[in-house]
């Protein structure tokens, strides 16, 4: 899917938990997420958590848009 | 045999002339015409037909070329295509390539080529047709021919399966299980290849690391806040109803559900969002979706200028067990979509 | 650690008087049987049968296979599960062989539950249907899973372990006809005598993603999913030491017959002295999380170089993101540079043309496949169903389906079924049966 939206020549990032299988179906901009079944919010932590979370990764994401890479990158958040 | 080939060739396997006849217009005779008579010494039973067509007028004119055969086929009863065999001829092997996945398509029958392995017809199209590896040049005809007319009579008479290894066409990406004849079992096998991998002996793995299909990777947005915004899901995060009736598993379906002016998305209780994918637990994305798509999080975002605009519309699938084709094709839809609605960027969230 | 099992050809099962093994012909006193099986008040209602190959006849929902064997002294088949907690691998256990007790629904299955016809085309797709069978067919009033897709089956595959252990106790006081001796002396003893063959290990991956009790597979009783990647012997998986779980599609499952009997460790057991030196079974597991599956990994390979393997084979008990485990696995040992080989299914899709694990990597260089989930079967009617042939297309069994836009339903009327493999009983034997493999077409 992340391929087929690059391929239109929109600038995507993928937000995954399992980074290998972003990995092998091609995505490019890669930010990981905390987990499979939340993966930005984690229900067991307090809300003001969650949203710290959330809003961080997204930004992280928001920062791969705007980095030029030259190879498939995962980005390390914060 | 009692079974019934047509044969499609170039002009100059046609014996209509060379370079100057490659414009020559798609025409069909009966019989066994030029190179198809090599194919006719080997194969079992009738070739009723042969197709011949100017290379130029294929390669200039494809659309048209192969509407016009395939007229020309509609009410003859065939059991099996061949085309080529193309050698290392380019147009040539893109000719049979085109016209025998058109005519597999339409006519559901067999369709076997041949082409040399610099031919970048058989890259393009083994996937869709059997397609053996052949010489250079027209010198290699009859070994060619004879190649595909045995496979032809092979697939003509027995159940098969038809591996790639056991048979010799190009690999066509198409993997499924075989019993094998020997019973040799995982067991003995998996022991076999570690003693020779440790002996440094060469072994032959069972599945073979295909190379991951790369896109050329997009440029980096400049400046986002002068951009719109998309969030993409496989997530299955959908309105209550489940509107589109995308499914929990092996999706065929996407849907796109409009966020304009809402903050976060509503959980399913308050008979917002919820998700249906099929592959993990659900309790945490029902009970506050924005964790699987984060729409208040880019809210915010928006809010301070971090972004130019959130697309009013947020797109979703499910990624659990769906095709590499359907996939593809869901991707296409939705990124012609995004194209229309001006969206520059998309965030991708998967679960 | 040193086993003797003890074994008895079950050549034919009947029912009769009383409950005993003699010259190959294991008589069932069925009425005693069964009392054994309603010991749970869970148990509603229950009925034994026999098949044996050839018999036109097809099981759904089966939900587990269990070789009966008695432990000598009495002590639990499967300890910390159906009684105390005490050393599996050790002493002598006698077991019926050729045989199993098969556990099937009487109604209701599931996503985990599968199919097994014991003749025809249907035949080759599975191992137990080259077993004489004792199938325990039987309801249960765990009505919070009736219509869940996933189930624990706690009851009926407990009830299963216990009627194998009393079919086992027909042989308690008899001679076996054949006595294997299985012993690994510890691995500090063994540097002289095999300094010259590889260290080897077998690394298993049973499945453990439920976060829930009661789904996973268990180790001496105890949640696979709590557990960190651990050095067994591998007499104890063979003697009882794990338990299948309830929870995966069906053609993957590694069901209790096949920990008892696996193939992968009978295998490295005669090449052992031979060609190799068997260090042992890392018990690894799944994992849903990146960092847990990254950290079962790193412990693998730690516990592989520690013990000085020079080998390993690698099986995984599942498909879809456990491969992110299975690969992770295989890369991290062959950075630790030791030589290894996998064992796995694929998942390339009705049409052959998906990507077959849903994470690789090229330095899984070895790899032994067994099949696809997404082959398409189509079967015609069997003259017996036991258990109900609707639980296929009705309860969500993962190669099953009610109505599909080009297929039409997994059941039809005459009987006649079309399914993925997926639902086929432990179909894909990663544990080593599989005469399987994956070919391009």
């Amino acid at each position: 899917m992340a391929k087929e939206i690059e391929r239109a020549g929109i600038t995507i990032v993928q937000m995954a938990n399992l980074v290998p299988v972003a990995k092998t179906t091609g995505a490019n901009r890669i930010v990981p997420t905390i987990s499979i079944p939340y993966p930005l919010g984690d229900p067991k932590t307090p809300e003001d958590e969650q949203w710290k979370v959330r809003y961080t990764r997204v930004g992280a994401a928001l920062d791969a848009l705007e980095t030029d890479i030259e190879d498939q990158t995962v980005f390390k958040v914060g | 045999m009692d079974k019934k080939a047509i044969v499609y060739i170039n002009q100059f396997f046609g014996q209509v002339g060379g370079e100057e006849a490659a414009d020559h217009p798609p025409e069909i005779k009966e019989g066994a015409v030029g190179a198809a008579q090599a194919l006719a010494a080997e194969f079992a039973g009738d070739i009723t037909h042969t197709v011949i067509c100017g290379d130029n007028f294929m390669s200039s004119n494809q659309e048209e070329a192969t509407a016009r055969i395939l007229e020309m086929l509609e009410d003859i009863d065939f059991d099996i295509f061949f085309a080529g065999p193309a050698f290392q001829a380019g147009r040539y092997g893109n000719a049979c390539g085109a016209i025998g996945k058109a005519v597999k398509e339409e006519f559901a029958v067999p369709v076997i080529s041949s082409m040399n392995e610099e031919n970048p017809g058989g890259e393009m199209f083994k996937k869709d047709i059997y397609i053996f590896p052949g010489g250079r040049s027209g010198a290699k005809m009859r070994e060619d021919a004879k190649k595909m007319a045995e496979f032809g009579n092979e697939i003509l008479t027995s159940e098969g399966p038809f591996p790639a290894d056991e048979y010799g066409f190009y690999k066509r990406g198409i993997r499924h299980q075989y019993f094998r004849p020997d019973e040799k079992t995982a067991a003995e096998r998996a022991l076999d290849m570690l003693l020779k991998k440790m002996k440094g002996e060469e072994y032959t793995s069972e599945l073979p690391i295909p190379e991951v299909d790369r896109v050329d990777i997009a440029p980096a947005i400049e400046d986002l806040s002068q951009v719109k915004v998309a969030l993409v899901s496989s997530g299955g995060i959908v309105p209550v109803g489940n509107p589109d009736r995308i499914q929990s598993a092996s999706a065929t379906r996407w849907g796109k559900y409009n966020i304009a002016g809402m903050d976060r998305l509503e959980n399913r209780a308050s008979e917002g969002f919820k998700t249906i994918h099929a592959g993990f637990d659900p309790a945490a994305a029902d009970e506050d979706p924005n964790r699987v798509v984060p729409v208040d999080a880019l809210r915010k975002f928006e809010e301070e200028g971090r972004i130019g605009k959130l697309h009013d519309e947020f797109y979703v699938t499910v990624g659990t067990g769906t095709t590499v084709g359907e996939a593809a094709r869901m991707g296409q839809e939705i990124a012609e979509d995004l194209k229309d609605a001006g969206v520059q960027a998309v965030i991708l969230t998967s679960t | 650690m040193k086993l003797e099992l003890g074994n008895f050809p079950v050549k034919e099962i009947e029912f009769g008087e009383q409950t005993a093994y003699q010259d190959g012909t294991l008589t069932i006193n069925k009425e005693e049987a069964l009392s054994v099986v309603y010991e749970d008040d869970h148990i509603i209602d229950a009925d034994l049968k026999i098949v044996e190959p050839g018999d036109e006849v097809r099981l759904v929902p089966v939900k587990e296979a269990i070789e009966p064997r008695y432990r000598e002294g009495g002590g639990p088949v499967f300890p910390g599960v159906t009684g105390e907690l005490m050393q599996a691998g050790e002493g002598q256990t006698k077991a019926l062989k050729d045989m199993s007790v098969l556990v099937v629904g009487k109604h209701w299955g599931g996503f985990q539950d599968g199919l097994i016809d014991m003749a025809g085309e249907g035949a080759k797709y599975t191992y137990f249907s080259r077993l004489k069978n004792v199938v325990l067919v039987a309801d249960t009033d765990e009505e919070f899973e009736k219509r869940e897709q996933q189930k624990k089956n706690r009851a009926l595959r407990w009830a299963g372990m216990r009627l194998s252990e009393y079919l086992g106790r027909a042989v308690k006081d008899l001679e076996p006809e054949e006595v294997q001796e299985l012993e690994l002396p510890p691995i500090a003893d063994r540097i002289c005598e095999l300094e010259d063959l590889p260290g080897v290990v077998l690394v298993l991956q049973p499945q453990s993603q439920m976060e829930e009790d009661g789904y996973n597979d268990l180790s001496y009783g105890w949640d696979t999913n709590h557990m960190l990647p651990t050095l067994m012997h591998p007499n104890e998986v063979l003697d009882g030491a794990m338990i299948s779980g309830s929870f995966m599609p069906c053609s993957s499952k590694w069901s209790t017959y096949d920990f008892q009997n696996f193939p992968l460790i009978r295998k490295l057991y005669e090449e052992h002295g031979e060609t190799l030196n068997f260090l042992g079974v890392i018990m690894s597991n799944l994992n849903v999380s990146l960092e847990e599956k990254e950290r079962s990994a790193q412990f693998v390979a730690q516990i592989a170089s520690t013990l000085g393997a020079e080998g390993a084979i690698v099986a995984e008990e599942g498909y879809g993101n456990p491969d992110a485990d299975y690969t992770a696995c295989l890369v991290a040992l062959e950075e630790a540079g030791i030589d290894t080989v996998g064992v796995s299914n694929e998942a390339t899709g009705r049409d052959g043309t998906s990507q077959p694990l849903v994470a690789m990597d090229p330095k899984a260089d070895a790899l032994v496949s067994t099949g696809n989930v997404s082959e398409l079967i189509e079967l015609p009617p069997m003259e017996t169903v036991i258990g109900e042939l609707e639980a296929l297309a009705r309860d969500g069994l993962s190669g099953g389906w009610e109505d599909d836009e080009e297929l039409g339903p997994s059941v039809r009327e005459d009987g006649s079924i079309i399914m993925e493999n997926n639902a086929m009983f432990c179909g894909d034997g990663v544990t080593g049966w599989s005469t399987k493999t994956m070919k391009e077409f």
